[in-house]
């Protein structure tokens, strides 16, 4: 039980650097997702809390207490790596009591701690085998039993899910949501994948080239994203966005007049934005802006389309099923409520 | 089988059997001499017409003037051999866990260093060793030998070690330094227990080199009782009329437990010794 907080952390390997000032504060039992794209330093950032990097500047704290001159092994926390970094020659008994051994508790606190962990993770036929004889999926929940059975103040994953497949991926996520609403212990998730950011996270920090694009919770990144950066990364299908100006309370683009609810600030007459639009608020209507469909993917529940307006192609998502097919000319009517408006030069929400 | 797969083999076996003829002639010519009567040694016949063991009983008791210190010598041999394996696997080992694990400043090019020392051929650093030994008042001691020998062995055992180091996942040691351990543990619990095929492979390669050892055997230690019994072998030679027909019994016996250890460790030796000399 603890909390994390960054403040001004910078990181620099050699002269190149790679984290730029991130201010990060953690709450007790919080689930805190840190998602973007692959070199945003992510990892990088985690590594520092778990103090296998060293800090150039600034100052992490854990549980209100600077930890920056401490060793990894004094800092009370436990990772789950994405390779698993399971010791090869040890069991799995072996692999998740390895900890407890080191700190010298007694044999029978291991053993206990052991197969209470084994129990939540399903690994009792499993604790004498070594990891060579263990399926990819069980690997992983070797490597949080791991971390488990030290009950350490903060967990933390390093893509934990990354080298399993599609199928597993989605079942360990629900895993390991359920062990943190068992656990509550505090938990720092580093992944590039924004769907398991969204379904995991209490609160997500969205990086981009060594910055914190946004932080907030799941839904409140989806609805109102900061900037561009946040727009485009968070949500799948991407959101559609393209460029326009304002006119007339509203935004002129791809030669149609888009709808759009501008706040007190924003908006002034002819200024240059981006117009962002998720495709499930492009629903087909029977009037609008004219769109010609590309494509039709049906994916059961939903079809996705994908259609041009102008020469720029859109991604619409509907409910249900599509009658329509390829070459057939719909109309598109956005919700003014749930457009997106950004500013073309800085790329922030208007 | 294709014709094409039967040329290939045909290849092969044109270069195996000579290489195999080659190497098994001389140890024939020696299993030979030494289950013949010294009279029918050089009858030039490919198998003696009374086979005898007599030679090996004649060793075993020590009952020729060339064989007087054989168990003595043999136990030499044994003893200088297992100590510089041992001393040289301690010193590759935690120099390779320093440079390679550690990341010790300087490491890398302690190791290069040492590798240079190879550009000098041993034979010219036998009179300096010779030198050193005779200054620490080592000499006729089986230690100089040991040591000179730990020295020859060594770079080549850390360069080995390092790279078979090299190769271990570094989030090994990340993940064990977060599961509480020092440095030391680390060594004991995880580095040695994951290198220990290299080990193996590092231990017999200083072993043998030992064992096999004659020049640096031959220059330091000259007492008929702290001699190996590679320099005894060589004492046979001194006069005009040896006695071929033992020297060859001994040599046998000499020959065998490098032989036995090969043998044994064979699954270590290839793994071991090339496992780190390419980069995969
Ligand atoms: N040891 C290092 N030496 C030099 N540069 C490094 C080192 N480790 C990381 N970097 C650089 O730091 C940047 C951030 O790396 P980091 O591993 O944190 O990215 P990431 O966000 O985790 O990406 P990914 O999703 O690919 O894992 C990258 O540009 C990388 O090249
Ligand atoms: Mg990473």
């Amino acid at each position: 039980m603890a909390s994390v907080s960054f403040s001004q952390i910078q990181k620099s390997f050699g002269k190149t650097p790679v984290l730029h000032g991130i201010s990060l504060d953690i709450a007790d039992g919080e689930f805190m997702v840190l998602v973007g794209p692959s070199g945003c330093g992510k990892s990088t950032l985690l590594r520092m809390l778990a103090g296998l990097e060293d800090i150039t500047a600034g100052s992490i704290a854990i549980d209100g207490r600077v930890v920056n001159e401490l060793d990894s092994k004094d800092r009370d926390i436990a990772m789950v790596f994405q390779s698993y970094a399971l010791y090869p020659h040890m069991t799995v008994r072996e692999n998740m009591g390895f900890s407890l051994r080191l700190r010298e508790e007694k044999r029978n606190l291991i053993e206990e701690r052991v197969a209470a962990a084994a129990k939540i993770l399903n690994l009792g036929p499993y604790l004498d085998r070594y990891p060579r004889e263990l399926s990819g999926g069980q690997r992983q929940r070797v490597a949080m039993g791991r971390a488990i059975v030290r009950d350490p103040k903060v967990f933390l994953f390093d893509e934990p899910l990354s080298n399993l497949d599609a199928k597993l991926r989605v079942a360990m996520r629900s895993e390991i949501k359920a062990l943190h609403q068992r656990l509550k212990t505090t938990t720092v998730y580093v992944t590039h994948d924004q769907v398991e950011a969204m379904t995991m996270a209490d609160r997500i920090a969205v990086m981009n080239e060594g910055r914190i694009e946004q932080l907030g919770r799941p839904l409140e990144l989806y609805d109102r994203p900061a900037n561009l950066f946040v727009a485009q990364f968070i949500g799948s299908p991407a959101m559609n966005v393209f460029d326009g100006a304002v006119k007339g309370g509203a935004v002129e683009a791809l030669g149609a007049r888009w709808p759009a609810s501008f706040s007190k600030s924003g908006g002034l007459e002819g200024q240059r934005v981006k117009y962002g639009v998720r495709p499930e608020h492009l629903e087909p209507a029977s009037s609008g802006i004219a769109a010609e469909i590309v494509v039709v993917e049906p994916m059961g529940a939903e079809t996705e389309l994908v259609v041009k307006v102008g020469d720029t192609s859109l991604i619409v998502m509907t409910r249900g099923r599509s009658t329509a097919g390829p070459g057939d000319r719909i109309f598109l009517a956005p919700d003014p409520a749930h457009a997106h408006l950004f500013d073309a030069a800085s790329g922030l929400r208007i | 089988m294709t014709s094409r797969k039967l040329l290939s083999e045909a290849k092969l076996w044109l270069v195996a059997i000579p290489v195999l003829l080659w190497t098994l002639i001389p140890i024939y010519h020696i299993f030979l001499f030494s289950i013949s009567t010294k009279d029918s040694a050089f009858s030039g016949r490919l198998w003696p017409k009374q086979p005898t063991l007599h030679n090996f009983v004649t060793v075993f008791n020590q009952d020729h003037f060339y064989l007087h210190h054989f168990w003595s010598q043999i136990w030499n041999s044994l003893w200088i051999a297992v100590a510089t394996g041992v001393i040289t696997l301690a010193i590759a080992t935690c120099a390779a866990f320093a440079i390679s694990r550690l990341k010790v400043r300087g490491g890398r090019t302690v190791m290069n260093a040492a590798l240079f020392t190879y550009f000098i051929p041993a034979a010219f650093l036998a009179v300096p060793m010779y030198k050193a030994m005779g200054t620490y008042g080592l000499l006729n001691s089986r230690w100089s030998l040991v040591l000179a020998m730990v020295t020859i062995a060594s770079p080549y055992a850390i360069w080995v070690l390092k790279q078979a180091s090299d190769k271990l996942p570094w989030e090994l040691d990340e993940a064990a330094r977060i599961d509480g351990a020092t440095p030391a543990q680390l060594f004991r619990l995880v580095y040695l227990p994951l290198m220990v095929p290299s080990l193996v492979a590092i231990f017999t390669y200083a072993l043998l080199l030992a064992w096999n050892e004659y020049l640096y055997a031959f220059l330091l230690l000259s007492h008929e009782n702290t001699i190996p019994l590679a320099v005894g072998l060589g004492h046979f030679l001194s006069s005009d009329d040896s006695p071929w027909e033992l020297l060859m019994a001994t040599a046998l016996i000499y020959g065998l437990p490098p032989a036995a250890i090969y043998y044994a460790f064979r699954r270590y030796m290839v793994g071991g010794l090339t496992s780190g000399a390419v980069k995969s």
